[in-house]
């Protein structure tokens, strides 16, 4: 039989669920599909797909429909610009479940519709990290089931008027399912053991000093076999961030566990 | 378009067979137990298929020698690892286990004989 796997979400004992509002630092085949979000008089549905090239490096292309209402204006709607983001994992620490990958997020201007994207496009080039904090002392124990997850990258607009912004975020999360297994057996079933309370934050900082902006989102993953789901709030951080409270909710496919032997596995390389 | 294709992908969820990593889906003792009684074994049982060859065991006592009556027993989606009589101490289970479509996964835990 070929070597094993490591897939999607995975470092050491550690699983990771994919998040939302931020890149999560895997390479793996996984698809997003819907994530929808209805923000600040938006209604946004996208979709992603992950396809690992070889193992550690994977390809993700996504788009999405725009629906926006702004108080006073007519309603705007349209595809938004394509985004192909390579990613390369670059060190993987299984003892202190660590993980670091860089990426480059290309946002291809014109792509989209002309009512709602950007002509020009955007490179924003990526270092995104995963950490479990298993290796604390057994006298934090029930510390041990926290994560966390981090991306900063540096968006660079091709053309327009748009200043260049650093856009960095990351997501606290606290897995019951490594806290059943790992820690201590609180008696949960199946279903409750696969819950990841988790709270999101995305901001972004333009380098004109024109002011960062943001939102943090407190919400809930349900992780399966083959399939997760999950759904937060959406919390301004100000008002240039938009105005009330959304809500984001994401069906989301791992690929490499739907089909093994097939769409799931590396074009290149076999397994790692 | 967009529910449709989810919708396919639900139902694909749903048609084929289990595969997957194999996550730890019961275990006994379980983590952080305190015991009354020595546990003759640990039995591990996955949401998964094992493949023998790459799944194993290992259970230590506090000075990290192995406690294991025999080999352990892989099979199906279990792992049973058979031990030598216990004193009351605490106890360390590392496991890792590969699934039958080859992905791993592994975990350890503590538990405890009570005096």
């Amino acid at each position: 039989m070929p070597a094993p796997a490591l897939a999607h979400g995975v470092v050491g004992q550690r699983f990771f669920p994919a998040t939302i509002a931020t890149d999560d630092p895997f390479a793996a085949d996984e698809l997003a599909l819907p994530t929808v979000t209805w923000f600040d008089h938006q209604k946004d549905v996208d979709f992603d797909y992950s396809k690992t090239i070889f193992p550690g490096f994977a390809i993700e292309v996504g788009m999405g429909h725009v629906n926006a209402t702004l108080p006073g204006e007519a309603r705007q709607r349209g595809l938004d610009n394509l985004e192909i983001s390579p990613s390369l994992e670059l060190y993987r620490d299984p003892a202190n479940e660590f993980i670091l990958t860089g990426g480059l997020e290309w946002e291809i201007g014109g792509t989209g519709s002309k009512r709602v994207a950007e002509r020009s496009s955007t490179y924003t080039p990526t270092i995104k990290f995963g950490k479990g904090l298993g290796d604390l002392p057994d006298s934090l124990e029930y510390l041990r089931p926290l994560a966390v997850t981090g991306t900063v990258g540096y968006a660079i607009p091709g053309g327009g008027e748009e200043s260049n912004s650093i856009e960095w975020g990351g997501a606290i999360e606290y897995s019951l399912l490594y806290l059943q297994n790992n820690v201590r057996d609180e008696g949960f079933g199946n279903v409750v053991s696969h819950l990841t309370p988790v709270v999101e934050f995305s901001f972004s900082s333009p380098t004109d000093g024109s002011g960062t902006t943001g939102t943090i989102n407190p919400g809930l993953f349900w992780s399966g076999q083959r399939v997760q789901l999950g759904a937060e709030a959406v919390l301004p951080v100000n008002r240039q961030s938009g105005h009330g409270v959304g809500f984001i909710a994401q069906l989301h496919f791992y690929i490499d566990d739907l089909f093994p032997h097939s769409l799931g596995k590396p074009l290149f390389g076999g397994r790692r | 378009m967009i529910s449709r294709t989810a919708l396919a992908l639900g139902i694909a969820c749903l048609a084929t067979p289990a595969l997957g990593h194999a996550f730890l889906q019961h275990a006994d003792p379980g983590a952080g137990a305190n015991l009354k009684s020595p546990p003759a074994r640990v039995v591990l049982v996955f949401t998964e298929k094992l493949e023998p060859v790459f799944s194993g065991i290992t259970v230590s006592d506090a000075a990290g020698h192995n406690i294991e009556a025999g080999t352990a027993v892989i099979g199906g989606n279990s792992i049973v690892a058979p031990l030598l009589p216990l004193r009351p101490g605490r106890y360390r289970v590392v496991w890792h286990a590969v699934s039958v479509d080859t992905h791993r996964t592994e975990g350890a835990y503590s538990f405890t004989v009570e005096r």
